[in-house]
């Protein structure tokens, strides 16, 4: 049978991708000892395992949740809706979050793509870019009437999500080889911080008021702004005051790359 | 091609073996990274790639590449590896002889192509276009493979030799490979060895495996076995000395258990070789 390249490596993808094996079946040989359909299939079960591996890799928690066997199913499942696409297998797990948090059975259980997109973003704050943060001095050298129109750069590995579910708690469990409790859900949600400072992934819980200002800082409000908006929840007199402990923790957390005092 | 460096002895870099390695400053002569692990944006990986490749020389491996496969080469990824390249600047870059997806899709696997001119042609055009594009030595390297297509028309290593000679290029010559196919296809590991041009191998790796009876699956988690070693004996006495390293992708012991793997790799090496003569006579070739 004459074969071009392209037409083999059609037939083999699809017979991978849970196609149909016949177009791949007729181009290649087995021997006795070992039948062509015994050798296709080493492929055909690296190619999932290999790919659940990464994904029981990149989301223990999610995993240690949901046990083994779902864990399975959830994985087949994404793999069967979102083949790769990515050059490195670093990246695959990209849409699981989404992937739970849409798709049944697991979207009625929101806590899971919760979870999953807590996991994805530790991961994505691991190897963020690196960027050198300010320290106390940078802040104290700024003059009182730069203040006001004073602009925040942040950490590029920062990010920023809202949990209904005790997810960090979970993760942290499991983390630790402990015995995890099953996440709870809060009445309100609870804003949460995700960076890496040095080497080492943190996260923090927002309080409300917290969250709105860094939410505004990180898209260009300046100082004043933000003063004026956390009136809602702090008297005027002292939101100054308060605005600035605010910055002064982003900057003692090592969040804080950068201070703009330009209009 | 340059006539090839000898760099000694190494290991595949792990990320479970950063802080070891710059604790202990271990004697390893030179560490392949996977170009994979530091084509990102920052943070643990690159911070410790910058300090070992301070102190150690290394080679790039890769595994995205998709040389074989007939989906338009990733101009971006060669864009990428020659960044990571003037970073960590490696004695040359290597990935495999295999294709790993088709119409934009990546299975992560290393599939085996066909023994075919076509074939040849199509790998050894696209290697060519890849040095261009690095402007470093660039190794292919054999995989291990289960299958066989019904219209190659010549063995392995006459296919692996044809695109090494037609498209310029080194070889990482994978010794648990070799032996790994060589059960799963029935054939003679030292015929392969005898059929490969001496001046062209520049790297050998060598690994574990495991044994399914009747077959062997390439896995990378176990120490290496006799037949290999014995193998790597045969290598060492017709490629002569040839930079060696081991890979463990899985299973990862401590690294002592490594460095003492290394130490029978030099001990197998100096016992095989032991005028350092071996290969020379076959390096004046062409």
């Amino acid at each position: 049978m004459s074969t071009s390249l392209e037409e083999l490596q059609r037939a083999f993808q699809e017979f991978l991708l849970g196609g149909d094996a016949t177009a791949i079946r007729a181009r290649v040989t087995g021997t006795e000892r070992v039948p062509a359909d015994t050798r296709l299939g080493i492929y055909a079960h690296a190619y999932s395992a290999r790919l659940l591996e990464v994904l029981a890799d990149n989301f223990p928690a999610v995993h240690t949740l949901l046990g083994d066997e779902a864990f399975a199913a959830l994985a087949r499942a994404y793999l069967d809706a979102h083949p790769s696409e990515f050059r490195s297998i670093r990246w695959f797990g990209n849409r699981l979050p989404a992937f739970v948090g849409t798709t049944g059975p697991w979207k009625e259980h929101p806590v899971v793509a919760e979870l999953a997109r807590f996991e994805w973003l530790l991961r994505d704050a691991f190897d963020a870019t690196d960027a050198v943060v300010i320290g106390e001095a940078e802040l104290a050298a700024l003059a009182p009437e730069a203040w006001p129109g004073l602009r925040l750069e942040f950490h590029p590995s920062l990010r920023r999500l809202d949990l209904h579910w005790s997810v960090t708690a979970f993760w942290q469990a499991v983390e630790n080889d402990e015995d995890p409790v099953a996440p709870e859900r809060a009445e309100h949600p609870v804003g949460w911080l995700i960076w890496r400072r040095d080497l080492t992934q943190y996260f923090r819980s927002l309080e409300v008021s917290e969250a709105w200002a860094l939410d505004r800082a990180r898209e260009g409000a300046n100082f004043s702004d933000i003063c004026e908006g956390l009136c809602e929840w702090v008297d005027a007199a002292n939101v100054a005051g308060y605005a600035a402990g605010a910055l002064k923790r982003w900057l003692a957390d090592g969040l804080l790359t950068g201070l703009e005092t330009g209009d | 091609m340059p006539s090839r460096p000898y760099l000694g002895f190494g290991l595949g870099l792990r990320p479970d073996h950063y802080q070891a390695i710059l604790d202990s400053d271990p004697p390893v002569d030179w560490f392949e990274l996977l170009s994979e692990n530091y084509l990102v944006p920052g943070g643990k990986p690159l911070h410790f790639l910058d300090r070992i490749c301070e102190r150690f020389p290394v080679v790039m491996h890769g595994v995205s590449l998709s040389v074989g496969s007939t989906d338009p080469l990733d101009r971006d990824y060669l864009a990428d590896l020659r960044t990571l390249a003037d970073r960590a600047r490696p004695h040359w870059i290597s990935d495999h002889l295999c294709w790993t997806g088709i119409d934009q899709r990546n299975l992560h696997d290393l599939l085996p192509l066909p023994y075919t001119d076509e074939a040849v042609l199509h790998v050894a055009g696209r290697i060519r276009e890849v040095q261009a594009r690095l402007e470093r030595p660039f190794l292919i390297e054999n995989v291990s493979s289960y299958v066989s297509y019904q219209h190659s028309l010549m063995s392995e290593w006459d296919f692996l030799s044809a695109v090494a000679e037609e498209a310029d290029c080194g070889i990482l010559l994978d010794i648990n490979n070799i032996y790994v196919s060589s059960v799963n296809h029935e054939y003679d590991p030292g015929e392969y060895l005898a059929g490969v041009p001496v001046e062209r191998v520049w790297q050998f790796h060598l690994a574990g495996h495991s044994d399914h009876g009747d077959y062997i699956i390439d896995t990378h988690d176990h120490p290496i076995v006799d037949p290999v070693w014995n193998l790597y004996a045969d290598a060492v006495r017709r490629f002569g000395a040839v930079s060696t390293m081991i890979e463990r992708d899985d299973a990862i012991p401590p690294l002592e258990e490594l460095l003492a793997e290394l130490d029978q790799a030099r001990r197998i090496a100096a016992e095989a070789d032991p005028t350092g003569d071996a290969g020379k006579s076959d390096m004046a070739a062409p």
